[in-house]
């Protein structure tokens, strides 16, 4: 579904991601995950075409054929072809309500539809008692909601997840997690950067390990949770 | 003259200011680049209008379309020629190509136009609608109220509750983000100089209307102080640019009716940093801290 071929993307002269290349095949959850600074935003800005590799390919197909080159293709016209992606840090619109949000979540759809709204809001009661809420003034929690409603509100097939937990108390990243849990179940293809390596590795499928630029590790979830290096530099022994 | 009169006539020149500040506050939240050329936008709408009606003797309804017209031209295309390569750039050099196209545009106009001074025809008659005792409102001035009231009505609408202007205000607070949604902010930043650009075009118009006579420069002035409206109202606030706008223009005919006209300006000024200081993000500006 989502193939990452050699990338290589610079800061300057920083060079934040070396010959990375992973994939993301459609039905599975691929988790990314590394230390602070590992390149994992990097990574997903570059898939979504905020930053552009240096040399590299990134190719996705969204399952009707053909093959779309997305280093080549406006960030703007992504979300169309069924990728979203939730950002690091949420970045909802903190000036405007809930409900704008979630229709600014829908505009490559045009309108948004009841429907859609009304699923976002099954999944997230607190979004529909809160639609009239400026988004800035909910809470973390209910903001990390927002933006995953918001991404929902697009139908993505592949959706992208920077640190859904960042921030979160114990129980909301619980809830976070069932609710990914859902939406993998429910069909939705998921690319899943974390922190949080514990459950990252408890849900994913596969995972990929990124430090300082590079891939060093992939496996199944369950062979890198066991992995005696993972324990110790991400799960804490 | 009468209290009532400078009132009026406070409310209508900050009309004029509103107007031009509206167009100030939408481009700085979208492009978030203070557009010194916005002034002089107003002047080349303003030469439009005299000499489709005056030259060619047309009616001021073409005049002012023909006006409002070339102005979005060509705020588009200084968008495009001059700011658009600017968009990674730090916003001092960004600033400082603001000046430049203003300067252009003034010497562009000393040369097509020259500098001598042309005299902008009384498009909405020079009557007025009497009100009993010696108190007559001009119809310019009617209009020039009018104007104000329905484009600030009409702009909180488009933003409010239109798709497109929905998604202008999600490029303003954050243009990746918009871009995730599907939000082309090329197009977007397009139509916002060419909404500002329009209305510099209405409120050159309006301003030559009261004030008649024409020079190259004669946008410059009213660009700096309907600016100040809108940091006054709180920059990138529509009902700021508004209130900014008419607080400025009555603030301003007040002064220099009762204290002085040489120092109206000054007075001006002096409010607007008093206010900038008790309230550092204007009358209506507002900052939602971001939660981590
Ligand atoms: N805009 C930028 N300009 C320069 N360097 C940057 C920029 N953004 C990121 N970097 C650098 O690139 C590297 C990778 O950063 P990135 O944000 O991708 O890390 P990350 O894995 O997402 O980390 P975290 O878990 O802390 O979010 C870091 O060394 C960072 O300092
Ligand atoms: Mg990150």
């Amino acid at each position: 579904m989502l193939k990452v071929d050699k990338i290589n993307v610079y800061y300057e002269k920083i060079h934040a991601i070396k010959d990375v290349s992973f994939e993301v095949n459609p039905g599975e959850v691929v988790a990314l995950i590394g230390a602070n600074g590992a390149g994992k935003t990097t990574t997903l800005h570059t898939i979504t075409g905020l930053i552009r590799p240096e040399s590299g390919q990134i190719t996705y197909s969204d399952g009707e054929g053909g093959q779309l080159d997305l280093t080549k293709m406006p960030p703007h016209k992504m979300v169309a072809k069924g990728l979203a992606h939730v950002p690091e840090g949420r970045r909802i619109f903190l000036q405007m309500t809930v409900l704008e949000n979630l229709e600014m979540g829908a505009f490559c759809k045009g309108k948004a539809s009841k429907e859609d709204l009304d699923n976002v809001f099954a999944r997230f009661p607190r979004l529909e008692e809160r639609k009239k809420q400026i988004a800035g003034t909910l809470s973390g929690g209910e903001q990390q909601m927002l933006a995953m409603g918001r991404a929902l509100m697009s139908h993505p097939k592949l959706l992208m997840l920077d640190e859904p937990s960042m921030g979160l108390s114990p129980i909301l990243v619980e809830q976070i997690f069932d609710i990914i849990a859902e939406l993998h179940k429910s069909g939705t293809t998921i690319l899943l950067v974390e922190q949080n390596a514990e459950m990252a590795l408890q849900i994913a499928d596969r995972a990929y390990v990124l430090e300082s630029g590079h891939v060093v590790m992939t496996g199944t979830g369950a062979e890198l949770a066991a992995s005696e290096e993972i324990r110790k530099a991400y799960l804490g022994g | 003259m009468s209290f009532i009169n400078n009132l009026i006539n406070g409310i209508s020149l900050g009309s004029v200011y509103a107007i031009i500040a509206l167009g100030y506050t939408m481009v700085y939240g979208i492009a978030k680049m203070l557009n010194f050329a916005h002034g002089d936008i107003i002047m080349v709408g303003a030469y439009i209008c005299f000499f489709v009606c005056s030259g060619a003797g047309l009616s001021p309804i073409l005049g002012i379309l023909a006006a409002v017209l070339v102005c979005t031209v060509l705020g588009i295309v200084i968008e495009q020629l001059a700011y658009k390569p600017l968009r990674q750039v730090t916003s001092l050099a960004v600033l400082i190509t603001a000046i430049g196209v203003s300067y252009f545009l003034q010497n562009a106009a000393q040369l097509l136009w020259t500098s001598n001074p042309r005299i902008f025809p009384a498009i909405f008659g020079n009557g007025g609608v009497q009100l009993g005792g010696d108190l007559t409102i001009p119809y310019k001035t009617l209009v020039t109220i009018g104007a104000c009231v329905i484009i600030m009505v009409a702009l909180i609408l488009f933003t409010g509750k239109t798709r497109t202007g929905k998604a202008m205000r999600a490029c303003s607070e954050d243009k990746d983000a918009a871009q995730l949604m599907g939000i082309n902010i090329n197009s977007t930043i397009s139509l916002t100089f060419a909404i500002g650009s329009a209305l510099a075009a209405i409120a050159g118009v309006l301003l030559c209307a009261a004030y008649p006579k024409l020079i190259p420069t004669t946008g410059s002035m009213p660009g700096i102080k309907a600016f100040t409206a809108a940091v006054f109202g709180g920059i990138g606030s529509i009902p700021g640019a508004f209130l900014g706008g008419i607080l400025l223009g009555v603030i301003e005919i007040f002064s220099s009716a009762y204290l002085s006209t040489e120092l109206a300006n000054a007075i001006v000024f002096l409010v607007l940093i008093v206010i900038l200081l008790v309230k550092p993000t204007g009358l209506l500006g507002k900052k939602i801290s971001e939660k981590v």
